[in-house]
């Protein structure tokens, strides 16, 4: 469908749709079409069964070849589920002071198009899925980790030999598995993905730390092991978020030699793009007014000194004052008991003004 | 000690000799870098949160984390504030290795690190110097459907050291804290297939256990245990040299018991030092495959306790035998200044290793670090274990250079001395040159090596190949310690060459007594039986300045 479409840029927006149209439903945490898959109740226990988890990939917008590997492994539901939540807590998180506050309200439209807040909900989405994949794999829900890749008795050998790779590797290789990440001849907008997709996957990596410990002859460092360890998703969503902030529009260039199609960014030509760079091919709407992108910021609250001013758009804010209820001189017992004094303070609310 | 082969030999010879140790060792360093995999590997463990819903709990109620018969789950705490769980109700649950995966004896040890993952709460911060007490407890089982059987149970307390980096507002709830990490078990064998851990935090407010401990958001485990792979290839190659350095030994020895005179202490402690080698050698390993033997991991600490010690006092005693300041030693008792140091440094590292890995025997759960007490303890024991080696090195150092000093001061002498005599000395020196150029080169490749280890990655890719750097450094210096070992016995051996000429000899020295009396003395102290140089080994030419 999408090879019979014109090459350049001047149709991207039919493109894009068109994109959207054959694959979006391939996507996968914030960036799926269908509206996001809640947790059914969330302090249901699964039942222990083996079955349980054949529903929940039914339930889920995946497509037919991700259903089968969804069905495979018996994990994998509750990790993309526990992925969809990672990444929007820190999505809104991360966007608290924006305009644009990572409302789930215009992301269908959003998601059409390719601002820079398209890209960082992928990448964000990206990595979330890397760091739930490689949490369950060490919490023992997903069956097949690293070394199970090789077939049979083999890696069971591979186990006892001591080859296998670490699971981050493992989260990595089956997320490209999951996406069908293919490198063929593929147009800008996927391309800019991809591009995306990989920035997320590449922020985990980095925000590995390496730790060791000695435990040679009287715990001497003769014999040390080290260990990569995956820092908390709150470090990888201000790495991404600080990718947003810097990220690089880009145009495509046809490849005189290959003929092929690669993005660059403006200000270095000829260089191709860094892999940590999060791309954009459009500027973003300013996200002030009521769209189909974002429900607008009035009625958002802000800081009177810090943030009133550009998140309002100029419009102004209502100075309201209210009686908030906190709880405080808290008497916390591990894990979960907890005894508060309930405390009455008043406090003025800045919000911004409709119109 | 005179007329020991390494003089005797040809220049032709000893080159061989060399190249063939070399190529050896080279071999030594590609079986680690090349077939066995890295030493050790780290497996990650996030510990499932179980719901002991019995009221009563019975003894023998263990939790699984995953598979069949696996526990009531929780996915966060804030569910079960919602449930109204106790503290005491909840159970982490750990079972060692992952699924579809299983434990096996050739992993030798295993070792558990403990890391707390902290959320910053303003209200619930980690007070200073915070104890945690964990109620853990530790069951095997070989096949996958049987019942449990508990192997140890514990109440254990660790400090708390977290930091949190960033400030301490409202804002910032919910960041984790950077915990040290804690160090939780270590078993000496692993003979069972499956491993389950189950840990419960314990609250008790009157007692004051478990208060103030922050927000505990979930557990993590990391194990550690040494590769298969990487034990099979350690006990191949102690396997091939037992026998090599045991028929050295014997050969050695058997030339030394040959001659007419009895051993003098250079040569006993040579062969002390192959026994030692021999000892760490032997491959009593093997049984830990077949046996549930927990103690092999503290006795393998005491076998390279006593090699480390015997190579050290070695270096001593041969520095000071070939001191050359005319002064009667040839007895142990002599070298107690210097022997003093190392026997006590290890004595210490011997104590703090029995109070470490000797209580694991029966506690798996025990760490002499988890205590304020033990940690002095240990920290003083590991101090003066320094001290001890500081002192034995200046007093090496010291040595080696008052023969170097003699050594010089010889070399102005040498040409008026009589021939015997001068021959003599020349090989004392040689000797010592020797020994001392290939000591250096050994421990110079160790420190390298370790270095080297220490700050890689661990692995090398070369082309195609991964080369395995740690575990190489660990075939390579093993192997490097028993050529040496193997080279001085073989090179300080006696020299069959000077029977013939025994009478010649005699002649020599008693042709030379014009010499002072006290050079006499010892000259007949370490050469009254041997003689001095062969004919043979005048025609060579070979000599201390070669």
């Amino acid at each position: 469908m999408r090879s019979r479409l014109p090459r350049t840029a001047c149709l991207l927006r039919l493109t894009a749709l068109c994109i959207l149209l054959s694959h979006t439903a391939a996507y996968f945490g914030l960036t799926g079409r269908e509206p996001l898959v809640f947790l059914p109740g969330p302090f249901s226990n699964e039942p222990p069964t083996g079955k349980a988890h054949l529903k929940q990939c039914e339930q889920m917008p995946l497509t037919r070849r991700q259903k089968r590997l969804c069905r495979r492994e018996p994990g994998l539901a509750e990790t993309l589920r526990e992925s969809v939540r990672l990444s929007l807590l820190e999505c809104r998180y991360q966007f608290r002071n924006e305009r644009w506050n990572c409302s789930l309200e215009g992301r269908a439209s959003l998601l059409k198009r390719a601002f820079k807040e398209t890209a960082f909900l992928l990448a964000v989405s990206s990595a979330a899925l890397t760091h739930a994949l490689a949490k369950a794999c060490s919490s023992g829900r997903m069956e097949r980790c690293t070394c199970d890749d090789s077939p049979g008795i083999q890696h069971r050998e591979a186990w006892q030999w001591g080859v296998c790779g670490d699971n981050l590797k493992y989260s990595t290789k089956f997320l490209k598995k999951f996406l069908g990440q293919k490198m063929v001849n593929r147009d800008m907008r996927a391309q800019v993905d991809a591009h995306n997709i990989n920035v997320g996957v590449r922020a985990v990596r980095s925000g590995l730390k390496t730790t060791c410990k000695c435990h040679g002859v009287s715990g001497s460092c003769a014999l040390r092991t080290c260990w990569k360890q995956l820092s908390p998703f709150h470090d990888t969503g201000r790495l991404l978020k600080y990718r947003y902030d810097t990220a690089v529009r880009v145009l495509s260039v046809t490849n005189v030699a290959t003929g092929e199609t690669e993005l660059t960014g403006p200000r270095r030509h000829g260089q191709s793009l860094r892999t940590t760079d999060l791309v954009y091919l459009e500027e973003s709407p300013s996200f002030c007014r009521p769209s189909r992108y974002s429900p607008g910021t009035g009625g958002r609250s802000c800081a009177k000194d810090t943030s009133c001013q550009s998140l309002c758009c100029g419009r102004g804010y209502n100075t309201a004052m209210h009686l908030t209820s906190l709880s405080c001189h808290c008497q916390v017992r591990w894990c979960c008991h907890v005894e508060c004094q309930t405390c009455v303070r008043e406090e003025e609310v800045y919000t911004c003004k409709s119109a | 000690m005179a007329g020991a082969i390494i003089e005797n030999m040809s220049t032709k010879k000893l080159v061989i000799v060399g190249v063939i140790l070399l190529l050896f060792q080279a071999f030594a360093f590609m079986v680690g870098g090349l077939i066995a995999p890295s030493p050790t590997t780290a497996v990650h463990y996030l510990a499932t949160k179980c719901v002991d819903t019995v009221k009563h709990r019975q003894e023998s109620k263990w939790f699984m984390p995953w598979g069949p018969d696996q526990c009531a789950k929780i996915r966060s705490f804030d569910e079960a504030m919602a449930k109204k769980i106790e503290a005491n109700n909840i159970v982490f649950a750990v079972h060692i290795p992952l699924p579809h995966k299983e434990m096996s004896a050739w992993f030798q040890f295993m070792l558990v690190i403990l890391q707390f993952d902290i959320a910053f709460k303003m209200y619930n911060q980690i007070e200073d110097g915070a104890l945690v007490t964990v109620d853990v407890g530790l069951a095997y089982r070989d096949d996958t459907v049987s019942e449990w059987t508990e192997m140890a149970h514990s109440f254990e307390q660790r400090k708390l050291s977290c930091n949190f980096t960033t400030t301490k507002t409202f804002e910032n709830e919910g960041r984790y804290y950077e915990c040290d990490l804690l160090p939780f078990m270590e078993v000496g064998s692993v003979a069972h297939k499956y491993y389950l851990l189950n840990i419960r935090l314990p609250v008790n407010e009157r007692k004051k256990v478990n208060v103030g401990i922050g927000e505990i958001k979930d557990i993590r485990l990391v194990s550690i245990h040494q590769n298969g792979g990487f034990t099979k290839v350690w006990f191949a190659m102690k396997t091939f040299l037992t026998p090599s350095i045991l028929i050295i030994m014997i050969w050695y020895w058997r030339r030394i018991t040959l001659m007419s005179r009895p051993p003098v202490l250079l040569e006993k402690v040579i062969l002390a030092l192959g026994i030692s080698m021999t000892f760490i050698n032997i491959p009593v390993e093997w049984f830990s495959v077949g046996f549930n033997w927990t103690w092999m991991l503290l006795f393998g600490d005491i076998r390279q306790g006593i090699f480390y010690s015997m190579l050290l006092s070695f270096w001593i005693i041969f520095c000071g035998e070939h001191l050359m300041d005319q002064t009667e030693r040839n007895r142990f008792s002599v070298y107690w200044k210097q022997v003093g140091p190392i026997v006590f440094g290890s004595f210490c590292l011997f104590i703090f290793d029995m109070c470490e890995r000797g209580v694991q025997l029966t506690n798996p759960f025990y760490s002499i670090w988890a205590s304020d007490v033990g940690t002095e303890l240990a920290m003083a024991f590991i101090i003066v274990a320094g001290i001890c080696a500081c002192l034995y090195f200046l007093f090496l150092c010291f040595m080696v250079f008052q023969v170097f000093r003699n050594i010089s001061g010889k070399r102005t002498s040498l040409p008026a001395m009589s021939k015997a005599r001068r021959l003599h000395y020349e090989g004392l020196i040689f000797r010592f040159k020797f020994l001392m150029l290939v000591t250096l080169f050994c421990a110079a490749m160790t420190v390298i090596f370790f270095i080297v280890s220490q700050v890689n990655e661990g692995h090398w890719h070369w082309g195609e190949h991964t080369v395995q750097v740690n575990s190489a450094f660990f075939t390579g210096i093993y192997g490097m310690w028993n050529l040496y070992v193997f080279g001085i016995m073989f090179l300080y051996a006696p020299s069959h060459k000077r029977y013939g000429d025994d009478n010649s000899s005699g002649q020599c020295i008693t042709g030379d007594a014009g010499a002072n009396s006290g050079e006499d003395i010892q000259l007949t102290t370490t050469i009254t039986h041997v003689e001095g140089p062969t004919e043979l080994y005048r025609m060579t030419g070979k000599g201390a300045q070669e």
